[in-house]
């Protein structure tokens, strides 16, 4: 018997070794690839055409040459990104990624993504682009590459009109704040208010439908989204329309994609001359927002006010 | 690997393992209750409670805890009954793994030779004693390895509590990596934690399973 538990202990200890030391293995690559662009251009002598694919994304030649473009969008967030009565993905967000497909001159493949994983999507070549309302923060900046900005966002909190929510303060000790993992709100209150109970949910429309059962006293996230939020529910207000700072969203490219990263910022440039952002606020947010928030929303030419 | 980084985040899966082990167990201990009262209902073919206990292992095995979740979660309190995520948790798992529990045990029950239950009757045992103090014992101490695959498969189950917002530890590792992108460090801790809270058990377990094998009679 003592035998049997001897080998089930150490047989214990050895997978876990073998799991940590996978994992260091990992982490020291990725690391020598960061810092030493000498040593892998000398290790990429056998496969010399193969660099880009190495480093986990394809540039604009081999996006090109396939024929398809992988684009990240939201399926779950209207009027942004998400999936219409026909099956069709459709929003402000998608409306540009038609446009991009159009002008490269490919088919998209639209891959579903949550908000925590859109990095991850990056990161390991999933998507060429993410197009799903992505805020340009100083920590996400570290991990991928952002091109010029087509959206102004800040943050928001909506809650019930019967117990309207205007200051953080107003947060009780014991009342919980719905916040979606991965946002831009998170991380915020995360910072800034250590002491209020977030309660966590992966995906947009879990949120929504805990915050409707009244699981909690106020949503925070981005203020387009509460806004939206309230104008198609009744009995709801954002009671704090601003908070934290005035962010950007933009489309976000795999760290280190140069070609296709230029290329859309000159797209997102040579678009400004045509307004296509004001004619895509126009074709998808139009019936959300009305004209009031038209130009509070749209970043034209990739210039911001 | 950043070892700062580590160092950071242990606290946080410290909370998610406990958060994790306290649902885990009150969900296995739950579980353990309704299995060993299905399965005597099923012994004894009490009418219509036979019937319920068929119609509710039919479901529970044959949905995914996700499903079971979502529908007391979300679905519930649309038509007025509120309870905590936490409860809730509890409660998924529980009749999850009730369903479960009810067939191991009842395996074992099926085990022992009919001849028992016969010789027990004929000493002048009632039909309560003898499934109390002759069968019951000897069924557990046979379902043993099953019910231990269940209480690991249980504990390895509640990785989708991250659907009604518990800080489970699978929760916890994709929020960090959403916040912070430390993709690496955070899956390495998540393996870890939950190779933590399992190993354990399965050590426990097979001294358990020895020492059980002991209430077998007649071999």
């Amino acid at each position: 018997m003592r035998n049997k538990l001897l080998r089930r202990l150490s047989s214990g200890l050895l997978i876990t070794a073998v799991v940590a030391a996978s994992f260091t293995a990992c982490g020291s690559k990725e690391d020598a690839g960061a810092t030493t662009e000498t040593a892998s251009a000398e290790s990429n002598e056998d496969s010399t055409s193969d660099a880009s694919s190495s480093a986990g994304f394809r540039t604009l030649d081999e996006i090109k040459e396939s024929g398809t473009i992988n684009i990240g969008v939201f399926s779950d967030k209207s009027p942004f990104g998400y999936v219409d009565e026909n099956g069709e993905y459709a929003g402000y967000d998608v409306y540009f990624a038609e446009r991009i497909g159009k002008d490269l001159g490919v088919e998209i493949n639209y891959v579903s993504t949550e908000a925590a994983n859109r990095i991850e999507y990056l990161q390991t070549g999933k998507v060429d682009i993410i197009l799903a309302n992505f805020t340009v923060t100083e920590e996400r900046a570290e991990e991928v590459d952002f091109a010029l900005p087509y959206m102004n966002v800040a943050l928001g909190v909506v809650s019930p009109s019967d117990a309207v929510i205007e200051s953080l303060d107003d947060i009780g000790a014991d009342d919980q704040v719905i916040v979606i993992s991965g946002t831009t709100a998170e991380t915020y209150l995360t910072k800034n208010y250590p002491d209020i109970k977030l309660q966590k949910y992966d995906a947009y429309a879990e949120a929504k439908t805990a915050f409707e059962n009244g699981n909690g006293v106020a949503w925070a996230n981005d203020n387009t989204e509460v806004i939206a939020f309230s104008l198609e529910n009744e009995g709801y207000t954002v009671g704090i329309p601003s908070l934290g700072d005035n962010d950007t969203i933009a489309p976000a490219v795999t760290k280190g994609n140069e070609t296709l990263l230029t290329w859309l910022n000159d797209e997102i440039t040579s678009l400004g001359d045509e307004q296509f952002f004001h004619a895509d606020y126009e074709a998808t947010l139009l019936d959300t927002y009305g004209a009031d928030y038209e130009d509070t929303l749209v970043v034209e030419g990739g210039k911001v006010q | 690997m950043d070892i700062d980084i580590l160092k950071s985040y242990i606290p946080l899966y410290k909370d998610a393992l406990f958060l994790t082990m306290k649902i885990g167990w009150q969900g296995i201990l739950l579980s353990l209750v309704l299995g060993l009262a299905g399965a005597a209902i099923l012994h004894f073919r009490i009418p219509v409670l036979k019937a319920i206990t068929g119609i509710y292992i039919e479901i529970f095995r044959n949905t995914p805890l996700l499903v079971q979740l979502f529908f007391i979660y979300f679905a519930l309190p649309k038509v007025g009954i509120r309870i905590t995520a936490e409860t809730c948790g509890v409660l998924g798992l529980g009749l999850l793994g009730g369903a479960y529990m009810i067939e191991t045990i009842r395996s074992g029950l099926e085990s022992i030779p009919v001849i028992q239950t016969e010789s027990a009757l004929s000493l002048g045992m009632t039909k309560e004693q003898t499934f109390i103090h002759v069968i019951l014992p000897q069924a557990i101490s046979m379902s043993v390895p099953g019910l231990l695959a269940n209480v690991i498969f249980l504990l390895k189950e509640t990785s989708v509590f991250s659907t009604i917002s518990l800080m489970d530890l699978m929760f916890t590792a994709k929020d960090l990596i959403g916040m912070y992108a430390k993709t690496i460090e955070c899956l390495f801790l998540l393996v870890v934690f939950y190779l933590i809270m399992l190993l354990p058990v399965s050590i426990l377990g097979s001294i358990v399973e020895r020492r059980m094998r002991y209430g077998q009679f007649g071999d």
